[in-house]
Parts: structure tokens; sequence; C-alpha cells
């Protein structure tokens, strides 16, 4: 690969450019309202934290590049070129101040997926060498070792052996032709084991086959948080070769926002053809189990409860009812944030911004939103459906002294799991 | 004698609270070594005199578990350190231990596993006996706090 | 020049320049952004993108989200006053839809000009507080461009020599109205070329984010 220079970062500019693109940037009147939509904004006012402003190189490329007037400019010596102090300067902006949540898509009264223009600008970013090094660490381990945090297949099989150990319940591999494929984040793999044995719990006792794969297990994708396409491909081209080896009808995508983005709507596109099988968040899962009388509880958590919404998953991914059917079928008091379901506020930490150790300090003062929400309702425990969310809760949590437990829902639901006489050919 | 976590879980399920934060204690420090952080030897010491302990102090203890498990913990993207992971699955253990009565649905057994999971942890690229080692241990503590009680 | 010479000019080849120069304009923008076409999309869709599409076009016109309308207040009754002002004032006024007419064969039934008279002051006005809130607000300040003051001028410029030739201020109501085409000519000559552009792309990119949205299965 050629040395990451301005030139090749200007290039994958005017290579990302496209009607959707151009269309917004001459639409935008500057109005501000991105701004007091964004995290990085609301609770860091630095007007250079305004969404659309992230973007200020590539729309000088655009104008300079696919404008009339632009290239008149250009011509005549007056556009001022984009230089690589420049896109240093941005890498700030582009990455640690943002994290691709969708809230300034959801507002901009003249309609620019401002979200989407950033996704395309990290493209030139990593392409001009200007991408965070905590993500380039977290890119390159994910394409040599399989996963963003360097979690091994043994790793893996460490912590199923020690489900099958405590459940008595068989976690299969590479068993051809099993309806679902269950991916994992490596967060699951690392910190949150419990993960894996509530799905388990869950599929087994839906009288469901599922499966591991030794292939591929991890469903994150460094590649859509960095904004490397070719890295993305090579990541989901991974779950698609496993899940079509394995012939399997459904692949899981794990409690995680940014791989449900990924597998879902981008790795299509990403591999130039759609998929031979259905890719599904587990919460989508789980409420289709619920639906079909798959999945019976018993029992209520008596904690006054509220649910985080993932951004990738509500406002990119338009899973907003199915975790309130979930939750509603084991807590009797559940209530809601203000901003919830398709409006919900940012953890703060997602599109990249926790592997990003630039951007640490900014992203727990993105926190002080969630705080604010959580403050307004005093709940005794918050859940939610995403393990990067989590992490970021339970962090943000603990450093501003509150006492507040974060579970995760598929857990939440395993616990009040009422077992089924008839379990079919469940293995 | 207790050959499998059916029997395990059911003896522990007997148990009082206090009972299960004791013997729960005893599954903890048999993994202590594994974490660098002197905060969960304190803790789980308060889980082992579970008896006397106030609100007060099991309260403290929570927090102090919850604070350890949280600075241990590996963040999403960040390289795997599994010599390190093994601490933040040690003080996930005592917290389980020292977590308010209505939190606290399985305290032992969620020590245990969380113990069992540290000790794993050392040998995770090469998984091996050592799971069986640690839970052969913790049906040998837990047939000795038996009889003692 | 005198003052009659100077209005016919006004109405007659400088009025065909600034409309050809509009006409073109508009159309070599919009082909410049539709030219640069998209990818095919490959994902099975969980809803339809152009149900989405329409939608948002319609949606994004209204405050439909309380919050994000408490946090914009401003920004959005300023927008909404004026907008609404300059769609009153160009397409309902007597004057303009007997220039329009005259142009393109029909019109449309008008406003009595008093009535209209009133939303021009109104829209002045609206155009001044946002001016000043743009000139305070941190955000909108960082944001701006000499061009969008420009573009703000070539706005006002308008409605302020209509106003004024109507009631007979300042400068001969002949030679006033000869300002206020002008002044509009102006305004049609830029229009391709700045953020006025946004009056056509905007559809453009409601309908592309609402796509996606719909696609998404995604409603807000």
């Amino acid at each position: 690969m050629s040395a990451l220079t301005l030139e090749r970062g200007i290039n994958e500019f005017k290579a990302q450019l496209d009607a959707p693109m151009a269309s917004f940037f001459s639409s935008c009147v500057s109005c501000g309202m991105c701004a007091e939509a964004c995290l990085f904004y609301t609770e860091n006012p630095d007007p250079r934290h305004t969404p659309i402003y992230k973007l200020e190189p590539m729309r000088r490329v655009w104008e300079q590049e696919y404008t009339l007037v632009g290239k008149l400019k250009k011509a005549l010596g007056l556009g001022k070129p984009v230089t690589d102090a420049e896109l240093a300067e941005w890498q700030e902006l582009v990455y640690n101040n943002c994290s691709l949540c969708g809230r300034c898509s959801a507002v901009c009264p003249v309609g620019n997926d401002i979200t989407y223009m950033i996704r395309k600008m990290r493209e030139g970013m990593v392409a001009s060498g200007h991408a965070p090094e905590g993500l380039i660490g977290a890119s390159t381990r994910a394409v040599q070792i399989g996963s963003p945090m360097g979690v091994k297949l043994p790793a893996l099989q460490a912590q199923v052996k020690h489900i099958e150990k405590a459940t008595g319940m068989a976690v299969p591999f590479d068993k051809e032709g099993a309806e679902y494929l269950l991916m994992l984040s490596s967060m699951e793999i690392m910190n949150y084991p419990e993960y894996l044995e509530a799905v388990g719990k869950i599929l087994t006792n839906a009288g469901k086959t599922w499966t591991l794969s030794t292939d591929c297990f991890e469903a994150t994708n460094s590649g859509i948080q960095i904004g490397s396409s070719d890295i993305a491909r090579e990541l989901v081209s991974r779950v698609v070769n496993a899940a079509e080896k394995l012939k399997v009808k459904t692949v899981i995508s794990p409690e995680c926002g940014h791989a449900y983005t990924a597998l879902r709507w981008e790795g299509p596109n990403l591999i130039g053809r759609p998929y031979t099988f259905a890719a599904k968040h587990i919460v989508e899962v789980l409420d289709e189990l619920r639906v079909q009388g798959l999945l019976q509880t018993e029992g209520f958590e008596e904690a006054k409860l509220t649910f985080h919404d993932p951004c990738q998953l509500v406002r990119r991914g338009g899973v907003i009812q199915q975790p309130r059917n979930l939750l509603n079928l084991v807590a009797k008091n559940f209530v809601e944030m203000s901003d919830a379901g398709a409006m919900n506020w940012c953890c703060g930490a997602g599109g990249g911004v926790s592997a990003n150790e630039d951007a640490n300090e900014v992203k727990m003062k993105a926190f002080q939103r969630k705080k604010k929400q959580l403050d307004e309702l005093k709940v005794d425990t918050l859940v939610t459906a995403c393990a990067n969310c989590r992490i970021q809760l339970e962090e943000g949590l603990e450093e501003n002294e509150m006492d507040l437990p974060v579970v995760g829902l598929t857990e939440m639901i395993a616990e009040h799991l009422v077992e089924r006489e008839d379990k079919g050919g469940a293995s | 004698m207790i050959m499998s976590d059916t029997d395990f879980r059911k003896e522990l399920e007997q148990l009082s609270l206090v009972q299960q934060r004791r013997v729960g204690a005893v599954f903890v420090r048999n993994v202590l070594a594994l974490t660098a952080d002197p905060a969960v030897a304190k803790v789980v010491d308060v889980a082992a005199n579970a008896e006397e302990a106030g609100e007060d102090e099991l309260a403290l203890a929570f927090k102090n578990a919850k604070a350890a498990a949280l600075e241990s913990h590996t963040r999403c993207g960040a390289d795997s350190d599994w010599q390190a992971q093994a601490g933040y699955f040690v003080a996930r253990a005592a917290s389980a231990l020292v977590a308010p009565a209505k939190q606290a649905k399985a305290p032992a057994w969620e020590a245990a596993a969380n113990a069992r999971m540290a000790r794993t942890c050392g040998m995770i690229e090469s998984a091996d006996a050592t799971m069986h080692e640690e839970s052969e241990a913790q049906y040998r503590f837990l047939e000795q706090f038996l009889n003692d009680i | 020049m005198n003052e009659v010479d100077f209005l016919l000019w006004v109405k007659g080849p400088a009025f065909t320049f600034a409309a050809v120069v509009f006409i073109a304009g508009v159309a070599l923008r919009l082909f410049e952004i539709l030219s640069l076409g998209r990818k095919q999309n490959f994902a099975v869709p969980k809803g339809n993108p152009m149900q989405g599409g329409l939608r948002e076009i319609w949606r994004r016109s209204l405050p439909v989200d309380k919050p994000t309308f408490q946090r914009s207040l401003f920004t959005i009754v300023g927008g909404y006053v004026f907008h609404i002002g300059l769609f009153v004032v160009i397409l309902l006024l007597g004057a303009h839809i007997a220039l329009i007419r005259s142009v393109i064969g029909f019109g449309w039934p008008n406003l009595p000009t008093p009535l209209v008279d009133a939303f021009a002051v109104i829209t002045m006005l609206a155009l001044l507080a946002v001016l000043a809130h743009r000139l305070r607000h941190p955000v909108k300040r960082f944001l701006s461009t000499p061009t969008d003051y420009v573009v703000w001028g070539a706005t006002f410029l308008p409605l302020l020599t209509g106003y004024m030739a109507y009631h007979h201020l300042l400068l001969s109501p002949q030679l006033m109205l000869a300002l206020h085409i002008l002044s509009v000519e102006f305004l049609l000559v830029i229009f391709p070329f700045t953020k006025l552009m946004h009056t056509f792309t905007l559809f453009l990119s409601r309908w592309y984010n609402g796509a996606s949205m719909g696609m998404r299965g995604v409603k807000s």
C-alpha cells in the first residue's frame, strides 16, 4: 500500500462525493440547529463542534472540484486549497467529537444527513493519514487477529467451556444448517461473558438451532468506525463467508450498535451484493421469539428501570419498539427517558470514540447529557442493548458518583425465562 | 460429595445471604493473587465477616468493588491483556458478594463463576484443565463450609 | 439615461439576462449535483424508501420534535415568519401575479395589497431579527461567511425597495421601482451560486435522508 498522503486523502474525498453529499452541501443554510442536536456541542459548546463544520475541508474539495464557481475560483487562484495541517486539525473534530449518533441528521431542517457525510469524510481522513492511533490499532488487530481487542478463538472456547459446565447446555460450534449463526463482540467475550450464556439459554429453550463459528465470531467492525471501506469489507466478508459456509438462515448481530450498522446496512454494499441470509440484531430476534410464543417469562423486576437506546439501533436502524416490548415482559416499573426512542441522546462513546484514547476527556463531558436525562428520572436500574454503551454508561456513572447498575437487556430477559417442555430438536 | 455444578448450586441456594457471602469470600480468596488491586482484598474481608458487617460497611465495600472492576475492565477496541483481565473478574466476583440484598440474586454462585473466569484468564490462549481445578477446589471449599456450620 | 430609460432597461434586457442566468444556473447546479450519482443499495430494506423520502420532505417543514423546537426556538420561529412572509409577498401580491401572468400566461388570485404590505413589514422585521441573531449566536456567527451576509442583503433589498416604491418614499416611485426590479435581478443572478439554492436542493436533501430513514424503518 502506498503511503498515506494529502493527495490520497483528497482523491478519496472526491471518490466519496456523491449526489446526496453535493445536495447536502448545497442545502446547508448555517442555521446551527445541528449544533444544538449534538451532545459534543451541547456539553462542550465550542462552535467548532457544530456537526456541519466538521465537514468543512471536504466541502471545499466538493466546491473546488464539482461546482462551476469553485472551479473558476480555483483557476483564478482564489480557492483556498485543503492542506495537510488542516486535516490534522480536523482529526479531533471528525473522530473525537463525533460518535456518528445521527441526531444532527434527524433535526436538520433542510434534510441533510450529516452523519452519512462524516462517515464518508472519515474515508479521506484514513487515506490522508489522519485517523487516531487508537482506531488504527483496533483496526489492525481486527484484520490481523480477527478481533479489535485481539481476542482469539481459544478465549471464546474457554468461555464456552465455562458456560457449558455451569449450565449443562451445549454451545455448538460450526453446526451446518443451523437456523441462527450467533456473532459476538469482543467486549462481550472479555467483559460480559453472561451475554453468550443468556442468548444460548433463550435460543435453546425456544427450540431453535443455533451455532457459533470457529472461522469468525467477531461482529464488530472497526473499518466502519475508522472509515475504511477496505477494512470494513474484509471484516464483513468474514462474517458472510462463515454464514454462507454454514448455510444459516439468520446471522444474529450482538448487543452492539455499530456492528448492526456494519452487518445490516453497510455489509451488502461493501461486498457488492445482497446476502443469502438475513441479518438481525439480537433484540429483533428476541422480539420475534416473543411474538411466536417461544419466549415466555415469569416474574417481574422490582426496580424502577429505564432503557438507554443505542443510537445505531434506533436512529440508524429502526429497532425502536422491540426492546420496549421485551422490557414490558419483565418490568412493571419501566419509565422512559426524555427524548427516548428515535431521538435519544448518545452515551457519548459510539462511532469509534471509545476506542480512541484521544477522546477520553471529551467522552466524559459528552456523558453529562446522559447524566441529565438520568437525574430527571431517578431510576434504580439502567438497561441497554449495546456492550459499548454499557461500558461508557458504567464509567460515566462511576465518575459522576451515581450508584446505578447497568444491565444488558438480553441477560435481563434470560433471568426471567420460563423453561419450555417442548424444545423440539434443540441441541 | 459435591460432583457437579448442579449439586454445587443447589447447596449454595440453601444457604442464607450471610452464609453465601462468607463461603463466596472463600472462593474469591483462592484467586485473590490474580488481582493487583489491594482494595479487592478488603472487600472480601467485609464479605467474610458478613455477620458483623453493617449496612454502611457493605455499601462502601460494594462501591469500592465496582470501582475496582471498572478500573480493570478492557475498553472497547483496546488491546486485550488477559493477565490484567483476571483482575477484572476477581473484582466482579468480590462485588457480587457485597451487592445490596435486592440486587444479590445468587452472590456465592456469581462469585464462584467469576473466580473461575479469573483463573482461566491466565491461560486463556491455551484453554485447559484450570477451570475444572478451580471448580473442584470450590466444591471442596463448600463441603468444608457446610461441615463447619 | 433618464429614469424612464433606466426602468425600461431594467425591465427589458437586464431582466432577460437575470432570468436566463437564474434558469440556466439552477439547471447547471442541479446537473452538477445529480450527475455525481450514487451507488446502488444492496441492503434489504425494512421499510419503504419512497414513503420515507416523501414523508421527510413534508415533515421537515414542521416542528415535530418538541425538545428540538425548544432548543432552537428563535431560529425556527424566525425562519417560519420570514419564509412565510416571502412566500406571501412574492407570490400573492397583485402586481407580481400580473407580471407572472404576462410571462407564463396564467396567474392566480391575489391578496389585498395593504395586507401584503403588512406581510412585507413583518418579513423585514423578521429578517432583521434573524440577522441580529446570526451576529450574536456563537455558532451562527462562527459558521457564517461573507457570502451569507450578501445573501441576506440580496433577500432584504427587494423587500425594502418594493416597500419604499409602494409608499413613495425617498425617491420617485418610478426610480424606486426600477431599483426594486434591479435588486430582484441581483437576487436571481446570485441565486444559483449561493445558499439561496437551498430553495430547490432541500427537496433533494430531504428526499435522500428520508429515503435512507424509510429504508431502515426509522420514523422519528
